[in-house]
């Protein structure tokens, strides 16, 4: 993935002389731990919630499990652990496009996915709180890590190129 | 006064200012562009997506599911009532209790539906709180086919009991009969009509806390448990019951009929004062 945002690290780098782009950096720390946390959970969802490591319980059973076996963990049939999934995938797509095709689109389309996996994140978390009564842990650390995205992204693209700034 | 020289290179200089001010407008614009395009599709994109997964929080699957909040509803309550009650595959309570009582069924029965839920007095979830609980009394739930044996609209009433049945009794398999058994009933159709399809059931299943789907779903067929409606209905039989809820009671000094129809707390209570 470093690859992918190489050029534009190093065009920022060279602008800033030597400086580094954190901005990019905290980005994909962020995009890459939801990543994970999102891979887990769709393979939990397909495996079998035997596999799925949870520190709260709820009625007997752990606290993931009533929340991923809730109404709310499919959106039309598809689980939203792939939703998010595909929603990483999204943003380090966009990664590349930013830094080897159009800055400006690139930049945008992770905002926009960001803003779209930020506020989905939000709604869901919404409802394990007041229709589901339980918290899954990993799904509020993939709420955070979109809504951090969210506000980075935001950041990255009003900010615009970083070799234009760096002039 | 500039030389021509001078001239010329200013005029350049201003060409060259306006070309990049035009440009540097113009990237402006596109970004504006972008931006108003991500928030656009952002915006309606999580709308669409709260407002599918809002219908199907409760009426995901099969037109007899109640609504979203209703349905959310339904599951705190069933979950709330069967909270640390122990399970094994159709029994409710502690194994060790001292009396059983053994409650006949029909999942499409309203009436069973009325005694389960304590609608009209049904006594059930008093009886679970009060006496099933704290371990004097266990449940065992029977299928007995009546308001599905005598549904007009589909072409097949037994082999649809058959079908919910067992599916309810594979839920049992993970100890989580009872849970998909009163999600039934709390979210049960109109009598008479075909609401009970696989997306029907399914659908329940999902609302079961814990309930791993994949292996519901092909235990679901495993022949065991129609071998097991079958003897329910060959036991049923054998007490004489011909309605639903029908009620059978076993405890230290015998067995005896517990009546049938919605009973209350008290008459439940008093038909397992006869046997303990």
């Amino acid at each position: 993935m470093s690859a992918m945002a190489g050029s534009e690290h190093q065009v920022a780098a060279a602008g800033r002389s030597g400086g580094r782009d954190r901005l990019m950096l905290a980005i994909l720390v962020f995009t890459t731990i939801g990543f994970l946390d999102a891979a887990y959970l769709t393979y939990v969802h397909y495996k079998g919630f035997a596999a799925l490591a949870c520190f709260g319980a709820h009625s007997g059973h752990s606290s993931c499990e009533t929340v991923q076996s809730s109404a709310w963990s499919e959106l039309a049939g598809v689980p939203v652990a792939l939703l998010g999934l595909l929603g990483y995938i999204g943003l380090y797509v966009s990664y590349y496009v930013s830094a080897r095709l159009d800055g400006e689109l690139g930049r945008g389309i992770g905002f926009c996915i960001a803003l779209i996996g930020c506020g989905f994140s939000l709604y869901l978390t919404y409802r394990e709180l007041y229709s589901i009564h339980a918290i899954c842990e990993w799904c509020v650390g993939s709420a955070v890590c979109m809504t951090a995205l969210a506000i980075l992204t935001g950041a990255r693209f009003l900010r615009g190129d970083p070799a234009a700034v760096a002039q | 006064m500039a030389s021509r020289k001078e001239q010329k290179e200013q005029a350049r200089t201003a060409r060259i200012a306006q070309q990049e001010a035009v440009a540097a407008s113009a990237q402006r614009t596109r970004r504006i562009q972008i931006l108003g395009g991500a928030v656009a599709i952002a915006v309606i994109a999580i709308v669409v997506a709260i407002v599918v997964s809002s219908s199907g929080g409760g009426t995901k699957t099969g037109s007899a599911l109640t609504s979203g909040s209703a349905a959310k509803a339904a599951a705190k309550l069933v979950d709330t009532e069967l909270a640390n009650i122990p399970q094994s595959g159709t029994t409710l309570g502690s194994p060790s209790a001292k009396v059983t009582l053994t409650y006949f069924g029909d999942l499409q029965c309203p009436v069973c539906a009325d005694f389960t839920t304590g609608q009209l007095g049904g006594g059930l979830p008093e009886f679970i709180t009060k006496q099933v609980k704290p371990g004097n009394v266990k449940i065992v739930y029977r299928s007995f086919c009546t308001a599905s044996c005598n549904n007009p609209s589909v072409s097949n009433p037994q082999g649809l009991f058959n079908k919910q049945q067992e599916a309810a009794y594979a839920a049992g398999k993970q100890n989580r009969f009872w849970n998909f058994a009163e999600l039934f009933y709390h979210e049960q159709g109109k009598e008479g009509t075909p609401y009970v399809t696989d997306s029907y059931l399914s659908g329940l299943a999902k609302q079961v806390p814990g309930l791993k789907i994949a292996s519901w779903q092909s235990d679901s067929t495993n022949p065991v448990y129609a071998s097991q409606v079958a003897s329910d209905n060959t036991l049923a039989t054998k007490y004489g019951v011909n309605a639903t809820p029908a009620f059978v009671v076993q405890g230290p000094k015998g067995i005896a009929s517990a009546g049938s129809g919605v009973l209350t707390y008290s008459d439940l209570v008093k038909a397992v004062n006869q046997v303990s």
